[in-house]
């Protein structure tokens, strides 16, 4: 069909000279660089996303090596603390704190990552037709958020984890399904606002197909918020799981996590306080982390503010 | 100019809102002719933009059609499927947008989007369509074509915008463009290149044109024929020339007359139409323009007038016409407007 359409060239008047040469092009501004460009001042968000590809970077080098392994018992006389031998000290039954710590990352940035990708997964499309196309199934989807917010998380992670059984698979279930509905019901609201715009009515004007509409002009325009919300689902998903391991219906042993690794030095608090306090301390950062990165992907993606 | 290209027949778009039913457009038909361009002016909340809306059924909710026909090529839009319809939108019947600030997504980059208008319909791979942008962008004269597509649209002016915008409509080579107050929110200079180009674009390519405006201007600029709207119906259609010289209708006559005059008397206060628009909700008896009307009769309180032939090619919906205003109510020399049969001041009794 391509061929069938011809476009004479301008009528009247002379062909329009095109003087590129010599010409520096405008530097291309677009929102993300500007994002960029905003984040890469805000110092506390630097510090944290440096903090957080140096964990990427530990729980990768743990995938390969680790000073000990994570679940030997006795490399250390247990409750022993720092020394030059294990750093962080050891545990209960002897096991080097800060080879599972180093395990216990990856379980964190799992969890962390992939109940966000799921949220994602789940919360996006429902966010976007409910948002879009609104009626009965808006009706639906607004009644089921409203359920599953009337229920407490942790009832709903628990009822998951009894019936699923506690494994990591099943965690990322159990927390996604307490966390989806934040995330559809921001972008129904951001569906819902964009579909009043006057580009999206010259795209439906246009002929674009609906799924173009929703991926390829509202989702784009939403993406800010998206990210923002995501990165700070990723924190309270891995305190989540943290909790739940603490509270023994979450990662089992000899695996360890955060959470149930604190839990274990509770009981040990008054002799050996190390195996609290890095855990602790592990999460504490990375939580702030991730906060902070989040405030400054917030402030450097709201189009509002052009500094 | 033997068959029309597009025929709106009774068409009747309403709003069903808490209050009751608003008929934003209540009976309008009109031909459209190939390679024609029309106006349809009327003030804000006419149904002018609604009707044009009606067209491709891009009605917003809570808005229905609730009845009348848009046939293009013997096909009814209104009973086509969504999908026959999503396939004539773009492709067959363009349409342009009043904000050219807003109609482009701010998120895209311009020549992306203009791709996207061809890709939507299959008319050419991805690199034609590149290419065909390039040749659009060109052809509404954008300088530079090759480096704007890769603009994003903040950092194209707003007359650019609104050529890009322009380009994007052209990019299937429909029959119909049906701009929405397209150069409402463009300074003055930029207005007049935007008509000029649409001008040419009708001229060269053969698109028929369909010109929403409240600006009496631009339809002088630019159409063959005018229809003015007044409360969501027809109250005057016919030639440009015949309509700009010989009004029949005492809207399109005052609306004429408030158009701002370089050459209007130093002191002369500028003419408005007395009144606001109606309330379409209840909407007046009889002539819907009888309340803001100097030379209503009794009749055009109850009975409603319909389109009658004024003169050859022109018709009016008017139980008074301006011809019978001129001669019964000295119409000519009537300088207040304001509601009072004819009565108002005359010029003699101007006192400044």
């Amino acid at each position: 069909m391509a061929t069938s359409v011809s476009y004479p060239t301008p009528g009247p008047g002379p062909a329009p000279v095109v003087a590129t040469a010599g010409i520096q092009a405008p530097v291309q501004a677009s929102l993300w660089s500007d994002a960029w460009r905003r984040l890469r001042r805000n110092r506390l968000a630097l510090v944290s996303a440096v903090y957080l590809v140096l964990l990427v970077a530990v729980a990768l080098i743990a995938l390969v090596h680790t000073p000990y392994s994570y679940r030997d018992v006795g490399v250390a006389r247990p409750y022993s603390g720092p020394s030059g031998a294990n750093w962080f000290g050891a545990d209960i039954l002897g096991r080097d704190v800060l080879s599972r710590l180093m395990v216990g990352a990856q379980i964190s940035l799992i969890v962390g990552v992939g109940t966000q990708v799921l949220v994602l997964a789940v919360g996006v499309p429902i966010g976007l037709l409910s948002g879009y196309y609104r009626g009965l199934f808006d009706t639906v989807v607004a009644f089921i958020i409203n359920v599953f917010y009337g229920i407490p998380d942790l009832l709903v992670a628990m009822i998951l984890l009894l019936l699923l059984g506690p494994s990591l698979n099943n965690i990322i279930i159990a927390i996604v399904a307490t966390r989806w509905m934040d995330m559809a019901r921001l972008v129904r609201g951001q569906t819902l606002a964009l579909r009043e715009r006057e580009f999206i009515e010259a795209a439906r004007s246009s002929g674009a197909k609906p799924a173009k509409i929703l991926f390829g002009h509202i989702l784009p325009n939403s993406l800010g918020p998206i990210i923002v919300q995501a990165t700070f689902g990723v924190p309270a998903a891995i305190l989540f799981e943290a909790f739940l391991s603490f509270l023994g219906i979450g990662v089992q042993p000899p695996t360890p996590s955060w959470g149930s690794m604190a839990a274990d030095g509770l009981a040990a608090i008054r002799i050996a306080p190390h195996m609290v306090i890095f855990p602790s301390i592990a999460l504490s950062l990375t939580l702030m982390a991730f906060n902070f990165l989040g405030d400054g992907l917030r402030d450097a993606l709201d189009p509002r503010q052009k500094r | 100019m033997a068959t029309p290209i597009l025929q709106v027949k009774d068409l009747h778009t309403e709003f069903l809102t808490d209050g009751g039913v608003v008929k934003a457009v209540d009976g309008v038909s009109f031909d459209l002719y190939p390679g024609e361009s029309i106006g349809i002016v009327g003030e804000s909340g006419s149904g002018k933009s609604i009707t044009a809306l009606s067209i491709l059924r891009l009605v917003p909710d809570p808005g229905r059609v609730v009845s009348g026909q848009v046939l293009f090529h013997d096909q009814d839009l209104l009973q086509i499927s969504g999908e026959e319809i999503r396939e004539i939108r773009g492709r067959d019947i363009a349409m342009i947008f009043q904000d050219p600030q807003s109609s482009l997504n701010p998120v895209l980059r311009t020549g992306f989007q203009i791709d996207e208008a061809m890709l939507a319909h299959d008319k050419a791979t991805k690199k034609e369509a590149h290419l065909r942008t390039i040749e659009l962008l060109r052809r509404v004269r954008i300088p530079a074509p090759e480096t704007r597509v890769k603009d994003f649209p903040h950092q194209l002016s707003g007359g650019m915008r609104q050529r890009a915008m322009i380009a994007m409509g052209l990019a299937n080579a429909p029959s119909i463009l049906i701009a929405d107050e397209p150069t409402t929110a463009l300074d003055v200079t930029v207005q007049a290149q935007i008509l000029e180009l649409l001008g040419d674009l009708n001229r060269d390519l053969g698109t028929a044109i369909v010109m929403i405006t409240h600006n009496m201007g631009v339809v002088a600029g630019l159409c063959t024929r005018v229809l003015v709207m007044y409360a969501g119906e027809i109250v005057e259609q016919g030639p440009v020339e015949q309509i700009f010289e010989n009004p029949q209708h005492p809207y399109t006559w005052s609306l004429l007359r408030s158009i701002p005059r370089v050459d209007a008397l130093r002191h002369e206060r500028l003419r408005s139409i007395e009144g606001l628009a109606p309330d379409l909700l209840h909407p007046p008896t009889g002539c819907r323009f009888h309340p803001r009307c100097p030379f209503r009769i009794e009749k055009c309180y109850t009975d409603e007038p319909r389109l009658q032939e004024v003169a050859p090619g022109q018709q009016a919906a008017c139980w008074v016409t301006m011809e019978r205003a001129r001669k019964e109510m000295d119409a000519d020399n009537l300088v207040d407007i304001r509601p009072g049969a004819g009565s108002g001041l005359h010029k003699g009794e101007l006192t400044e």
